[in-house]
């Protein structure tokens, strides 16, 4: 296999920021063995109108954890939903929430991304609810209070390409 | 029926992962971690972190197999975590990514329908704008791979789904 060798920039770039305002964030956890069925349920055609903005699951002690982030009409329908499903047990519903989330070249590639976001975030004193890093992205779920903190802080940190 | 249409589909090298969970603790737990990650130059190709509403927090994240007894060392040092974190980790797993993710819905509910029926777990997920990438036994990567293909509709030019280039970051600093 090729390998090639990234460079090391003093100030990481990434191409900008983005943000997804006034979301709702939903919960939910179900026993392992229960994933077939709540597959089922996710294929049905009445939920391919949801759009989530962000959705994370961990596995923790025989059970899986998901947390979604949708537009407020959406995630109220969807913990609706949720609370008719037997096998889910939606555990938290916070609104308002917002997303900001970047990519740059070769994240997902190079050490030392992670650290300098939840570094800086942390020193600013800034709470991450939920955090997905995959596919060179890095998105960061925060109160809706303080996302206008976080891209200040983040815009400093890291250097914006143009 | 027709298969819903996918742009892609990539799968990682082999890979490794941790979950540690505990309790809120004075120093953000994703920035003391990465900061020990940092410090050895391990790169985390995954990561996701939620703070529940009881101050348990789970943080879960995969790296290169070959980090595996290094990292484990690093972090069941005393002092590197706050106390009463308890570290769960997983050697051979590997990441599946599909792009990009228009009914990410209907494709996470298939998939996780599909894999559990052919006993293929599911280690952790992540979307990001255009992609959901599933955490699962590397071992089983072919065969999760197979489901994949048999759900949905594929371009016909569709790049190699293995990665044929490896990354790694040198020490030379690229100066402005």
């Amino acid at each position: 296999m090729e390998t090639i060798a990234v460079y090391w920039e003093s100030r990481i770039k990434t191409y900008g920021f983005q943000r997804i305002p006034d979301l709702a964030l939903i919960e939910f956890s179900c026993p392992l063995s229960d994933i077939k069925s709540l597959g089922e349920i996710f294929s049905q055609d009445y939920l391919e109108i949801l759009r989530p903005k962000f959705i994370i699951a961990q596995e923790a002690v025989h059970k899986i954890s998901f947390v979604f982030c949708l537009p407020n009409k959406e995630g109220k329908d969807f913990h609706a939903t949720l609370k008719k499903i037997s096998r889910s047990t939606p555990e938290r519903y916070i609104h308002p929430v917002s997303i900001i989330f970047f990519h740059g070249p070769h994240f997902g590639d190079r050490y030392g991304i992670a650290d300098t976001t939840f570094s800086s975030l942390s020193k600013a004193g800034i709470k991450i609810i939920a955090s997905g890093c995959s596919s060179a992205s890095v998105f960061l779920v925060l109160a809706q209070h303080d996302i206008d903190k976080a891209e200040e802080i983040l815009s400093e940190t890291f250097e914006v390409a143009r | 029926m027709e298969k819903l249409k996918i742009g892609g589909l990539k799968q990682s090298l082999e890979l490794c992962q941790f979950d540690l969970r505990g309790l809120n603790s004075s120093e953000e737990i994703a920035s003391k971690v990465s900061k020990l990650l940092l410090a050895q130059k391990i790169n985390m190709e995954f990561l996701t972190f939620y703070s529940q509403r009881n101050n348990y927090n789970q943080l879960t994240f995969c790296i290169s197999q070959d980090k595996f007894s290094a990292t484990s060392k690093i972090l069941k040092k005393e002092g590197s975590l706050p106390i009463g974190w308890e570290i769960n980790s997983r050697g051979q797993v590997g990441i599946i990514t599909i792009f990009p993710h228009q009914s990410a819905i209907m494709i996470l509910g298939l998939i996780m329908f599909s894999w559990a029926a052919q006993s293929i777990p599911i280690y952790g997920i992540a979307t990001s704008l255009s992609a959901i990438s599933f955490v699962t036994d590397y071992q089983l990567a072919d065969k999760a791979i197979k489901v994949i293909q048999d759900l949905f509709q594929m371009p016909e030019d569709h790049a190699p789904i293995k990665p044929e280039i490896r990354y790694h970051q040198s020490d030379i600093v690229k100066e402005d």
